[in-house]
């Protein structure tokens, strides 16, 4: 890894959220540097933070106080238009449910960020394609989410994720609807992905955990040791 | 693929709610579509009275009904009193009627009118309604003039036993010296009319006439001179008063001179309430439209938002959700347009009759209402219905699905990492 140039920079950010009149701190006052390229596992017991620093780096809240820079670019002084290029361009989404469309083919949905992005047709058609044969989807093309098994749909969510060569793809627990052996897989094509861009992934798998370049504890909105 | 496309997709997922939800718009529809009709045929009907009444006189000989039979009203227009008229700036045209009351089933009775073949053949009594409706063989041409046929009103024709299918073979004597209350005989013979044709005005006491050519009225009742009505047909509406004065002056105070008032009441009170009450209709079912609509794209949103959060967080724009659901919202607003332009077709000269004698007539004032009774209304399809069905579907889409649409742009990408 390569620290000289970090991919994601947070200085000083917190995320409050008002409850019952009473403030909770999610994100507690946390700096960090992440580089380009490898794998970082978020970990950490319910409630102590992970998602929503996830959230922050993908642009999809905003923080408290603080600032998030991603790819050189303050993400929470963005417009709501900017937000959408952001997110388009530089981020990929791994859910635990895959969040496949269903009314459309895995082909389609790995084509989709594309379209979002400009691609032609031919060239988005060409990519889907050769990203779902890299991860064995070839057979699949044309099958709809309701056809697929949960691992294959994860397969196509990790496809569409990288669709668009974004250099950070987020996953939020991507094996927690899997099972052991399916999850392994998915840990795998994780770690493959990494090698060309930074994934951040929340888990409480450790066997994902121990795949990362590196590992961050969180506990009560703060990251641990 | 574009958002367009996955909106039309998106309309495939749930059959059944789609058939259901296209019925929920389709009826809205048909109800849109029978009131358009209704509004039409009663412009229609109201267009020829206004042709035929409000810009006819009628001159009567003074103080009487002008029937050559009734106790006491059987004085009649002397026999020079048309061509005066005829010979007035702005009259275009001047029909002369000969009526002749008959007794049949009492206490009623029926009218015998003789007139010029060719002319609009007016109901008595209302005298508003003219050239009611053939229904059965022909009408009088200028060849029947001087001969022993006729034309009859369906209720007549009723009574006298003649059917539709009996036309240019069934007679009709007719019998002056019969008498009624007030009908006094006339010491003339019988004469035997060849029914040629039947016809049907749309209310009771219209349906009683016959028809038949002036010079075989006056050789049935012995009328050689005069005129029982003269309708005086004025070139526009504006000089109706100005013609009304010169007939006045030219013919004297022989005739009493009946303006169209009644008829413009009627184009003024009647067809103002069938348009506002159609009109009334019409919102009423684009609002049920926009409510459907409303409804279900609000549900569709709320069952969707994780999907909707997905495609923002994979880079869908807000422009890209909006068109997405607008799409789904007039591609489900026009498939419901076109179940009602079927169904309309199917059922819709049937059914707007009933409707509209459920919910328009009973609005009518009351002494026009039997001109409305049977109402045709034509269940055609022209490309201005086409046209109204399109731009309906559109706004109720647009109307009905802002808020949906709204919620559904409002949703944040963070909707997807919620867990099921």
């Amino acid at each position: 890894m390569n620290r000289a140039t970090p991919l994601i920079e947070l200085r000083s950010v917190s995320k409050s959220y008002r409850k019952g009149g009473e403030t909770i701190d999610a994100i507690a006052d946390i700096d960090l540097e992440l580089p380009e390229k490898g794998m970082v596992a978020i970990v950490g017991p319910s409630g102590s933070g992970k998602s929503t620093l996830l959230h922050l780096i993908g642009a999809m809240d905003r923080p408290t106080r603080g600032e998030v820079v991603v790819a050189g670019r303050v993400v929470n002084g963005l417009s709501q238009g900017e937000l959408t290029r952001f997110r388009r361009r530089t981020v990929g989404f791994v859910f635990q449910t895959f969040n496949l469309i269903p009314n459309l083919s895995a082909l389609e949905n790995v084509a989709l960020p594309m379209e979002f992005n400009g691609a032609a047709k031919s060239e988005r058609t060409k990519r889907a394609k050769a990203l779902l044969e890299r991860f064995q989807l070839g057979h699949r093309l044309k099958h709809r989410a309701n056809e697929l098994s949960g691992g294959e749909m994860q397969r196509v969510a990790i496809a569409r994720a990288i669709a668009n060569e974004p250099r950070l793809v987020l996953a939020d627990e991507p094996t927690g609807n899997l099972d052991s052996k399916t999850g392994a897989l998915i840990y795998e094509l994780l770690k493959e992905i990494s090698r060309e861009r930074t994934v951040l992934v929340v888990t409480h798998a450790e066997p994902l955990a121990a795949m990362a370049d590196r590992v961050l504890h969180l506990q009560d909105g703060r990251i641990g040791a | 693929m574009g958002m367009i496309v996955l909106g039309l997709r998106n309309l495939l997922r749930n059959k059944v709610r789609l058939v259901l939800v296209a019925i929920l718009i389709g009826v809205p529809f048909f109800l849109l579509l029978a009131m358009n009709a209704i509004g039409d045929a009663v412009q229609r009907q109201t267009a020829v009275l206004a042709e035929n009444v409000n810009t006819v006189l009628q001159l009567r000989a003074r103080g009487s009904m002008g029937h050559v039979n009734m106790v006491g009203q059987d004085r009649i227009l002397p026999q020079d009193v048309p061509e005066k008229v005829r010979g007035i700036e702005h009259v275009e045209r001047v029909e002369p009627y000969l009526l002749a009351m008959a007794p049949i089933t009492p206490p009623n009775f029926v009218m015998h009118v003789g007139l010029a073949p060719t002319a609009v053949k007016r109901l008595e009594s209302h005298g508003e309604a003219g050239n009611p409706r053939i229904i059965a063989g022909r009408d009088l041409t200028p060849e029947d003039a001087g001969q022993d046929v006729a034309i009859i009103g369906q209720g007549y024709a009723q009574w006298a036993g003649i059917k539709p299918e009996d036309m240019g073979t069934a007679t009709l004597t007719v019998d002056p010296t019969r008498t009624h209350p007030v009908i006094f005989a006339m010491k003339r013979p019988t004469r035997e009319l060849r029914i040629v044709g039947m016809y049907a005005s749309g209310y009771v006491f219209g349906d009683l006439q016959l028809f038949m050519p002036i010079e075989t009225f006056r050789s049935i009742y012995g009328t050689d001179q005069g005129t029982s009505w003269l309708f005086v047909k004025v070139d526009s509406v504006e000089n109706v008063p100005l013609v009304a004065q010169r007939v006045r002056e030219t013919v004297g105070y022989v005739a009493d001179i009946l303006v169209p008032e009644s008829a413009a009441v009627f184009t003024a009170t009647t067809s103002r309430t069938v348009k506002q009450l159609s009109g009334a209709g019409g919102l009423l079912a684009i609002a049920l439209m926009v409510i459907v609509v409303f409804f279900v794209l609000l549900m569709t949103v709320r069952e969707r938002a994780r999907e909707i959060g997905t495609l923002k967080a994979i880079g869908a724009s807000d422009g890209g959700v909006t068109v997405q659901f607008l799409t789904e919202a007039v591609a489900l607003s026009l498939l419901g347009g076109a179940l009602g332009l079927l169904l309309f077709q199917a059922v819709g000269a049937m059914v707007t009759g009933r409707l509209f004698a459920l919910s328009i007539g009973p609005f009518l004032p009351s002494h026009y209402k039997p001109l409305f009774e049977s109402l045709a209304v034509s269940n055609q399809v022209s490309a201005s219905v086409l046209l109204l069905v399109l731009v309906v579907a559109v706004v109720a889409a647009v109307v009905g699905s802002a808020y949906g649409v709204w919620q559904a742009v409002r949703l944040s990408p963070l909707e997807a990492m919620k867990h099921e």
